[in-house]
């Protein structure tokens, strides 16, 4: 692979000059040849925070004597000293040991900060991100944003992207919390069906073949690769790879929602995240018959990625991140500026302290132990769901490789052709019954009936899950007594 | 166990309070925000369907496999330790250790509004300091990422594209910012030394087009303006709120600097206090979102701020931030409860006198190297709360005797502020920014919170080249 400095490459606006010409007889409509061509009006119309815009100058040389931004003045804080912890040792978690906040990170954690999170946490996860996934900061053109939790800049990113109208790809089952917020933006959602391999990267290519030729074309797809919420499921190093090709020849983008992607524990080895596969593939500089601009190695490529700590530190701290081409990232931060300035920076200290004296190798130590404790759980989960719901096939499922979550079906009308829908099952009979649990139909983004329950065995000690169980079989035969 | 759970009810199902209360003050029902106030973004507004079904999970003998909580065993963090001033003596050190129970709350998902302990701490606290009661009044409150994000979901619970809000001329650029994003229309009302003018607001509502959307709220920093650094009297703040009942609009009362008040009087009443002491049975309650914020007197970094107001709005902020961002960190909430448990009230209440007197001996220093430097070549009015001076720069000889705020005559002090000030060794705000049409002005906004008395008179010597410079060249 060949990286272009910055020396040899042409502007930005010659490049796009360029392209649209290239471009203008087979041009279609809603042809995007600019990450800018992809943003909403919303995030068009939002001016940059005058303040902001102007704290540059503070470090003008000579430097001046500022009476600028309005930060209050840190000896009035009155976190006199210091702040500590107790925290595990990752490489051997019987063994507690005493963290102390370093007292200029303190400072720096106790007043205001910068929109896109506290440089120094920046630098730390950008190095990350390079090594976690084989990426170059520097010639790609990416960057990395802190927000208060990876939900807020999931939500944010779409904000920046889509108009009311506008076609978005959305992986079904999927994540029911993000739902309303999607809806709230008005888009038309293309559903897309997965299975236990992931997304069926098949069905979208047929939509994508299908699609009217006076339609603008889809702007994104929102993805969860790992553990998918509901299902558990991951999608295949084949899937991936066939997903990201159809990104590069339809022109757009991968949102990858991968807050369980540190709670792997399949069998097999880890499959590359999408972030990594674009450079991988060589999709970030040879793919064919698409805009210049976009698939230039320095502007950052199709994948915005998004981690969460919420799984691996604490949920309590709200640290999410994002990771992508940096003007999609601006677009995030004018947001952010004016909806909440920026994500909290003690939390961010704290998150540092910890990594810090972990190093990479401590923090990979740790999630291996946090997946390990996963896999147990989903292996009692499992026993107990064969035991009781298993065994006389009241239901059945597959195995979930990463994160929380038993995605299983009932079987509520054996020997008939009817779907079962579990919907009045869990929300009525099953909370009679005291057991409380999701109906499949809430994670279906266009609605509709779904047999599958979704169960959550990450808290729930196993004599408890057992008593559920148990509770659910009644319930079971019940219901196809009734049928 | 005779509970199903049904699926969220939407906005207008469900009226939240009633105007028919026997002895308590009269509230304004929540159809009449429904019908009057609320965004059709706000009414469209749905909760996370996950975390609607959280308060289920106390039912007794119910078995939750609900939620996506992570274990709390694989969170590294344990018994969480901080020093703090105390707030009778700032030269003492309290040694404060996280409450187990709270802790665990402080690493874990909570309800989108706070912690319910912290929650109920503030609750007294807004209790004590406004005289309002959570008892039957009416509102609630809401914890978020800093009162700029309460500030921007009031807004959009309020606001959508073509809705218009009346605002401070100048105001507060982050509040231009986020009505920006909304496609709010701003109409500006004029101020002075003592802020907002209740006659000009009179005179725009009198006049207002009838075939032009009425005003859905007033947008206002009634404490330290920001920039204007002013404080709204008492007797205008009645004003505003009869003219808020009259015209029917709604009160943001944006409130940073509340308790930053260094003033020689009795601080002025909040809107927040004054709707209840003006209540009648015609005048009920509820036309006041009011925003509190912890980063000048706790932590900035902590990012916590409320909104406190009627249910009907603070139950739309709550829906926005549990699909939006699911929740503000626990974490912090955690410490500061932690802080203010140990503090009391009464703690509490040093410890903002404390701070507020540190701005006051900052507010005098600058003062007098203004007069020092400046006399007769600036204007101001010493603010008494905040942390910002509203200076007039006589960049113009012929044009200083004008009263109008801005007059292109006048100079334009953004120009200056890039290039002139900048190479001279000094950086202001332009005032510029503080303007929603971003006209020219002479006017800069001075913030004194960090710099000390030295480094102001230095900045103040160098200002005065940089307007004597202007004038010689104008």
């Amino acid at each position: 692979m060949s990286l272009s400095t910055a020396d040899t490459q042409p502007s930005a606006e010659q490049t796009i000059n360029a392209t649209s010409k290239a471009n203008d007889a087979a041009r279609l409509p809603g042809a995007r040849t600019h990450y800018s061509d992809f943003f909403s009006d919303i995030v068009k119309r939002m001016k940059p925070s005058p303040i902001h815009s102007l704290l540059h100058l503070e470090h003008h040389i000579p430097k001046p004597i500022s009476l600028l931004a309005g930060k209050p003045n840190p000896a009035m804080f009155p976190f006199a000293g210091s702040m500590s912890w107790t925290s595990r040792d990752p490489h051997n978690p019987e063994k507690i040991e005493t963290l102390t906040m370093d007292e200029d990170l303190l400072k720096l954690g106790l007043n205001y900060s910068e929109t896109p999170g506290l440089l120094q946490m920046r630098q730390f996860l950008e190095e990350m991100q390079e090594d976690e996934h084989g990426r170059l900061k520097e010639e790609e053109g990416w960057r990395v944003t802190v927000g208060p939790g990876s939900q807020d800049l999931i939500s944010k990113a779409v904000t920046a992207l889509l108009n009311p109208g506008d076609s978005m790809l959305v992986e079904s089952p999927t994540y029911a919390g993000i739902m309303p917020m999607f809806r709230q933006l008005q888009p038309e959602f293309i559903c897309i069906p997965s299975d236990a391999h992931g997304l069926l990267t098949d069905k979208l290519r047929e939509v994508l073949k299908g699609w009217p030729s006076d339609k603008p074309r889809p702007k994104l797809i929102y993805t969860i690769p790992y553990g998918s919420n509901p299902s558990g499921f991951s999608a295949t190093l084949e899937r991936r790879t066939e997903l990201l090709k159809l990104a590069y020849e339809h022109n757009f983008l991968i949102l990858e929602d991968d807050p369980y992607y540190n709670l792997y524990y399949g069998s097999s080895p880890r499959y590359p995240s999408y972030f990594s596969l674009e450079k991988s593939l060589g999709l970030l500089d040879t793919a064919p018959d698409t805009p210049k601009d976009l698939l230039r190695v320095n502007t950052g490529g199709r994948v915005i990625r998004f981690d969460s700590f919420s799984k691996v530190l604490s949920a309590g701290l709200r640290l999410g991140f994002v990771t992508g081409p940096a003007p999609v990232l601006d677009a995030i931060d004018k947001q952010t500026s004016a909806a909440s300035l920026e994500p909290s920076t003690l939390t961010q200290t704290i998150a540092l302290t910890i990594l810090r004296s972990w190093g990479r190798e401590g923090y990979k130590a740790h999630t291996t132990n946090v997946a390990a404790f996963y896999r147990s759980k989903r292996d009692t989960c499992e026993r107990l769901l064969a035991q009781y719901l298993g065994k006389d096939g009241l239901a059945t499922w597959d195995t979930p490789e990463a994160g929380m979550f038993m995605w299983f079906k009932l079987h509520l009308h054996p020997g008939m052709d009817v779907e079962s829908d579990t919907e009045d099952f869990i929300r009525r009979k099953a909370v009679e019954k005291g057991v409380l649990a999701l109906p499949g139909s809430m994670f279906l983004p266009e609605g509709g009936k779904s047999a599958y329950v979704r169960l959550s065995f990450s808290v729930v000690p196993e004599n408890v899950l057992e008593e559920a169980m148990r509770r659910l079989r009644a319930l079971v035969i019940e219901a196809r007594g009734e049928a | 166990m005779a509970i199903a759970i049904q699926n969220e009810p939407n906005a207008q199902g469900q009226p939240s309070s009633s105007a028919v209360s026997l002895n308590a003050v009269p509230i304004l029902p929540a159809e009449f925000y429904l019908e009057h106030f609320l965004s059709e973004g706000a009414k469209a507004k749905k909760h996370n369907p996950i975390r609607f079904l959280f308060k289920y999970e106390s039912t007794p003998g119910l078995i939750s496999l609900l939620a996506g909580k992570p274990n709390p065993r694989t969170f590294p963090m344990s018994s969480v330790s901080l020093t703090c001033a105390d707030p009778w003596d700032h030269d003492k050190e309290l040694s404060l250790t996280v409450d187990p129970d709270l802790l665990s709350q402080g690493l874990q998902y909570s309800v989108e509004s706070g912690i319910p302990a912290f929650k109920d701490w503030l609750v007294g606290l807004q209790e004590r300091e406004h005289g309002r009661s959570m008892e039957d009044e009416g509102w609630k409150i809401a914890v978020g990422t800093g009162s700029q994000d309460m500030l921007s979901k009031a807004f959009a619970a309020i606001v959508g594209p073509g809705d218009v809000v009346l605002i401070e001329r100048p105001t507060y650029p982050g509040a231009i910012t986020a009505l920006q994003g909304l496609g709010a229309i701003m109409v500006d009302v004029q101020t002075n030394e003592e802020g907002l003018r209740p006659e000009h607001l009179q005179s725009i509502m009198e006049n207002w087009p009838s075939d032009r959307p009425k005003p859905k709220a007033l947008y206002t920093v009634p404490y330290g303006g920001n920039p204007a650094g002013t404080t709204i009297p008492e007797r205008r703040r009645k004003e505003i709120l009869a003219l808020a009942r009259k015209y029917n609009f709604l009160i943001i009362e944006d409130d940073p600097y509340y308790h930053l008040y260094y003033g020689e009087q009795e601080r002025p009443a909040s809107y927040f206090s004054l709707e209840k002491q003006l209540a009648s049975a015609t005048e009920p309650v509820g036309r006041v979102v009011r925003l509190d914020s912890l980063s000048k007197i706790l932590s900035a970094g902590m990012r916590i701020g409320t909104a406190t107001g009627p249910a009907s709005i603070i139950e739309v902020i709550d829906r926005h931030t549990s699909s939006a961002n699911s929740q503000t960190a626990t974490l912090t909430q955690a410490m500061a409860l932690t802080i203010f448990q140990n503090w009391g009230y009464d703690g509490f209440k040093a410890h903002t006198k404390f701070v507020s007197a540190f701005y006051r001996e900052k507010r005098n220093q600058l003062e007098n190297a203004l007069r020092k430097h400046l006399t007769g070549l600036a204007d101001w009015v010493p603010p008494c709360a905040g942390m910002f001076i509203w200076l007039k720069l006589h960049l113009n000889t012929a044009a200083t005797s004008s009263s109008a705020q801005n007059d292109p005559e006048h100079g334009d002090s953004n120009e200056l502020i890039r290039t002139k000030a900048l190479e001279k060794g000094i950086l202001l705000l332009p005032g510029t920014v503080c303007f929603s049409s971003g006209e020219v002005t002479p006017y800069v906004r001075m913030s004194f919170s960090l710099v000390d008395e030295a480094q102001m008179n230095e900045a103040m010597r160098r200002l005065r080249e940089v307007i004597l410079e202007a004038r010689g060249g104008a």
